[in-house]
């Protein structure tokens, strides 16, 4: 399980490493190495989901290490509070970015191994601090550096640790 | 009959996930269509086609030459206008890749619509500094002077330009003018009044519908590739713009 502090309070993931090998290894490595401590939470939609893990408090965007194999046919569905993996248009190309489904979003879900029926992996949920994810995702939004749907306050994941 | 047209990628080793993304889009989209024009700004910058054999400098793109190349072996049509970051891709290049160069302006006819393709730097001409600059790099004597020069020298001279403090920023384009109206209308009337002007470089993505001496006519706006690309589709019946997304942006549906 992985624990973020945030400044709203803890969320704690459950990961599925049997159903989402590479993505849970890629998600780890990114947890273990210090990556996501002082990232925000950059894209906040309440009926959609809250998105992170790519952008410092500035708006900056990290440098990420390399995309990986997208694991979205793995069965597992975007449910609410389910953690997936954000990604471009390209099906392979998920690398630090991830987001948690506030609603069920059945419409990011495999349906095919095609451009348009990839979907998204989901490889997690939430399992303590639902009321923090509902808390977050509450917050008023506006447009920054160029994105829409910034949280006005940060978001910030203060620490993303490994825990048992 | 589909046609894909675009522009404006700015390609750069800097910015990997909008090649990996134009190549997974050739792959996808483009590798059963007709046909695939780029009006300019293909790449970032383009200091000579001997770039190509370069082992440092050339090597980010090979994979966007083998693509290109592998489309056009499949009997897609390919076309590139220069703009004003890559006026200097030539002949080897284009041979490379298998595709044809374009003069700016050039008129393609769809069905019953007549089509004007340009890159649109030259429509901007607000900016006097700019089409100072634009007529002298233009000059062929001033490309052989410059392609003259060993390539170490001409990457040096584009890296300088890069960096250029904002006070040089339009003068090499960079800091992008929109088009100037009355451009536009004698452009049009030029080329007899197409019903489409489609363009790129001024990086705002739009359709503004226009009237010039009593005919109909839309001016057509490509966007540039970064978080989004703003690309046209082009069949018998119809001019569409499509919306690619580059970043990690989920869709909302």
């Amino acid at each position: 399980m992985v624990k973020l502090t945030t400044n709203f309070g803890d969320i704690i993931i459950e990961l599925n490493a049997e159903k989402a090998p590479i993505t849970v290894a890629n998600f780890l490595n990114y947890v273990e190495k210090g990556f996501y401590d002082g990232v925000i939470f950059h894209r906040v939609i309440k009926d959609f989901m809250i998105q992170g893990g790519g952008f410092d408090t500035n708006m900056k965007q990290k440098a990420t290490d390399a995309t990986i194999k997208n694991e979205a046919d793995n069965g597992l569905s975007n449910d609410k509070y389910t953690l997936a993996m954000a990604r471009t248009m390209v099906p392979d190309s998920a690398s630090a970015q991830f987001f948690i489904n506030v609603k069920d979003n059945d419409f990011l879900n495999f349906t095919a191994p095609t451009s348009q029926g990839w979907g998204y992996c989901v490889f997690g949920k939430v399992v303590e601090g639902m009321d923090i994810v509902d808390k977050i995702k509450a917050v008023p939004t506006t447009s920054r550096a160029g994105h829409q749907d910034v949280p006005v306050e940060p978001v910030i994941i203060e620490k993303a640790v490994v825990v048992a | 009959m589909t046609t894909w047209i675009i522009s404006d990628l700015h390609l750069c080793a800097q910015r990997p996930a909008v090649t990996q993304a134009f190549l997974h889009w050739l792959h996808t989209e483009v590798a059963t269509t007709d046909a695939l024009y780029i009006l300019g700004d293909f790449v970032e910058v383009w200091v000579g086609d001997d770039i190509l054999s370069d082992p440092q400098h050339g090597a980010e793109f090979v994979p966007i030459v083998q693509a290109l190349r592998a489309l056009s072996e499949r009997d897609v049509q390919l076309y590139l206008m220069h703009g004003n970051r890559d006026f200097l891709i030539g002949e080897h290049f284009a041979r490379a890749c298998g595709l044809q160069l374009l003069p700016d302006p050039t008129l393609l006819t769809f069905g019953s619509t007549r089509v004007l393709l340009s890159h649109g730097d030259a429509l901007c001409t607000d900016d006097v500094a700019y089409q100072q600059f634009r007529a002298q790099v233009r000059s062929s004597q001033w490309q052989q002077a410059f392609l003259a020069q060993p390539l170490s020298a001409r990457l040096a001279f584009a890296e300088q330009a890069r960096s250029q403090s904002a006070e040089n920023k339009s003068k090499y384009g960079m800091d992008i003018m929109d088009v100037n109206s009355t451009a536009v209308t004698t452009l049009l009337r030029e080329y007899d009044y197409p019903e489409v002007l489609l363009h790129g470089h001024t990086h705002r993505p739009g359709r503004h519908p226009l009237t010039v001496d009593g005919h109909q006519c839309e001016r057509v706006v490509l966007g540039d590739w970064h978080d989004t690309a703003v690309v046209a589709n082009i069949n018998h019946t119809s001019c569409e713009l499509q919306t690619l997304t580059l970043s990690n942006t989920i869709p909302s549906r």
